[in-house]
């Protein structure tokens, strides 16, 4: 990879860039709607491609917070039309790195040595670049390893990047003041926990010993040894990144395959372990084409509070959603709905919130689901387009649903979108509890 | 820097019994009999190698650039960098030699004249000499590289080791009063003032601008 020429250096030439999209997607829209003068297929999709490509290309000469943001987008398909969100997947895999002297200064802040003298071999070119740090390429003992680097500096700089990635998120995603805030303070959260490369060496260690014994799936090993705060060390995973593994066209039976073992990962952390991996974009995954499963990168792990999980996943058992009154008091307990809202609010909010679940929950009502089916994951995305358009939504100042459901929701969406990529059939392994009447072996 | 014989030169004892009496005192030597008295070496000797105190202090800033440069040097990968790179290695191993010698940078940079690359310090004359081999050094072998554009104007080329020599100081400063962890935020200030001066230098539509401006004159109607 060519290293990057220029990274935009102060405050003012980094709002600069964000200025520079901004120009630019108003020009797209422009020329949009000067060419439907006179050529009307011109779609709707076609400008989003454009407008992406321009967005994408400025954030991407940014890095650290901005480049997180793009990546949120990317994995929240549901607020982002499909033409940004697969132009800003490209963020997931690279963006440009930092010069070798500071690599190897970073090295020997914490380790007094050069990586040369450290690993039998060590690249001093990025092989791809994190949102708040990059990967090198290294041996050791004959052992392929990853070493990421962070950037210095990089977490300080969280909230004010995230400042000025603002006015363009607004511009873009066309949320409400709360949402956005609700959505920025996440972002930062995440951020800053991300930053802290401690605990992600504790967290992975901890869940790949958790989840070894799941079939096909596999792990990288961790290196305490050649890791610190600011530098993370592990085995280098062999496997392909899901569209390009696609594109080697696997077979149904190991997409099945792989998409089984993405679904037990995910099960067994929802359920057992009670934290989670909660960032299921497809750049955490490598695939092989034996049909393994490789998972990398624990820096955003959510964990799950028992009252939470107790309430929000008696809403996916489809038994409770017969249930009115039982309904009533969950969605209050999860806010839902708001002790602000009027009557005829309540019984708004109430109708969308059980449909939204309903939809969510559909594979847990079934014991084999094929997730390739068409029109399921487009189903659900017509549906969050659909109420993200709600004036009655839009209109309300308050976020709603508990901070915790918003990124179950997100795994959840993330996992099925990536389901949905694969076309697999997967078994729902769920726990008794919440499996609904009608599919518990009777006796 | 050790002489042939491995012994430490009479030089650079000087040097550090200077530092080590700075540092435990916090004022200079009364006279150069008392600290020669006290180091047991002859005034004469001590003229051979130095004139004054203000000397010596010039002598350690240079020792600095010099150790730098070694170490940077000695980094095996050093002769396949760019010269960008090479600016940043010498950087970033200066700052760290830099900081082993914290206490005796901050004791008297209140005395020294700033915004430091604006004004001419006395401690400082003989760092800036060799610091400008250096930058020609880089320089030359830019153009070679096609790093730095070759512009029409020498008075501009010239130039050039003054800005780095500027940037050097800036950084300087801003060490001094850096006060981030393990001085991260200098690191970054190092990465991209760098990148920024060689962006500037390198090819860029002025240079063409100008290209087609000459053209344009000289086939004026």
């Amino acid at each position: 990879m060519k290293s990057q020429e220029s990274i935009p250096t102060s405050k003012v030439a980094r709002a600069t860039q964000f200025a520079k999209a901004g120009v630019k997607v108003g020009t797209n829209y422009i020329k949009h709607y000067s060419k439907r003068i006179f050529d009307s297929s011109l779609t709707k999709e076609d400008l989003h491609t454009s407008n992406a490509a321009d967005v994408y290309e400025t954030l991407s000469n940014l890095k650290g917070s901005a480049l997180k943001v793009a990546q949120m987008m990317s994995m929240d398909k549901s607020i982002l039309p499909r033409a940004y969100s697969d132009k800003f997947a490209m963020a997931q895999y690279s963006a440009p790195p930092l010069s070798a002297p500071l690599v190897i200064k970073t090295f020997k802040k914490y380790f007094n040595k050069s990586p040369l003298d450290i690993f039998d071999k060590f690249d001093l070119n990025a092989q791809n670049a994190a949102s708040i740090g990059q990967v090198h390429l290294a041996e050791k003992n004959g052992r392929k390893l990853a070493v990421k680097i962070q950037y210095p500096g990089i977490a300080e700089s969280i909230s004010s990047d995230l400042k000025m990635a603002r006015p363009l998120a607004v511009q873009l995603l066309n949320l409400n003041d709360a949402d956005i805030d609700r959505y920025f303070s996440e972002v930062e959260y995440k951020l800053i926990e991300e930053s802290d490369y401690d605990l992600e060496l504790k967290r992975s260690i901890e869940i790949t010993k958790a989840c070894a014994h799941i079939p096909d799936l596999f792990f990288p090993k961790y290196y305490p040894e050649y890791s610190s705060n600011r530098i993370l060390t592990m085995d280098w995973i062999e496997g392909l990144h899901l569209k390009e593994f696609l594109d080697t066209n696997p077979s149904q039976e190991i997409r099945n395959k792989i998409g089984q073992a993405l679904w037990d990962f995910y099960d067994y952390q929802m359920h057992t372990l009670r934290q989670v991996h909660a960032d299921p974009h497809p750049g955490n995954f490598l695939m092989t084409a034996d049909g393994r499963l490789g998972i990398i990168d624990f820096g955003c792990i959510k964990v799950i509070p028992d009252d939470y999980y107790d309430n929000y996943f008696a809403l996916i058992n489809p038994d409770t959603l017969n249930n009115d009154a039982e309904i009533k008091r969950i969605f209050w307990t999860l806010e839902f709905i708001l002790k602000e809202d009027s009557p005829k609010q309540q019984v708004f909010f109430t109708d969308l919130f059980k449909k939204m679940i309903q939809l969510l929950g559909r594979p847990f009502d079934t014991h084999v689901f094929d997730f390739g089916q068409n029109g399921y994951v487009d189903e659900i995305y017509d549906f969050l387009e659909k109420v993200a358009k709600m004036p009655e939504l839009r209109s309300a100042n308050a976020a709603r649903g508990s901070q915790h459901g918003l990124y179950v929701n997100r795994t959840y969406f993330g996992l099925y979108t990536i389901l949905n990529d694969l076309k697999a059939v997967v078994n729902i392994t769920k726990p008794v509890w919440l499996t609904p009447k009608h599919l518990q072996i009777k006796g | 820097m050790k002489n042939k014989l491995g012994e430490i030169s009479l030089k650079d004892k000087i040097v550090k019994a200077y530092i080590s009496h700075l540092l435990e005192n916090g004022y200079k030597p009364n006279s150069i009999f008392e600290f020669c008295k006290k180091m047991k070496i002859s005034e004469a000797d001590f003229y051979e190698e130095f004139t004054s105190f203000s000397a010596i202090e010039q002598q350690v800033w240079k020792g600095f650039f010099t150790n730098a440069l070694v170490q940077a040097k000695s980094e095996e990968v050093y002769d396949n960098y760019t010269v960008r790179e090479k600016l940043l290695s010498f950087y970033y191993t200066w700052l760290e030699i830099l900081k082993a010698n914290r206490s005796f940078i901050l004791r008297n940079f209140d005395q020294i004249k700033r915004p430091l690359c604006l004004h001419k310090n006395d401690e400082f004359t003989e760092f800036k000499h060799v610091f400008y081999d250096f930058a020609n050094e880089l320089l030359m072998e830019a153009r070679e590289t096609r790093e730095v554009e070759q512009r029409a104007i020498p008075q501009i080329m010239e130039r050039y080791p003054d800005i780095f020599w500027a940037k050097t100081m800036y950084i300087l400063e801003f060490w001094v009063f850096d006060s981030s962890k393990s001085f991260e935020k200098s690191d970054t200030l190092i990465e991209k003032s760098v990148n920024t001066v060689f962006d500037l230098l390198a090819r860029s539509p002025l240079d063409s601008l100008l290209d087609l401006g000459k053209f344009i004159f000289n086939n004026r109607k």
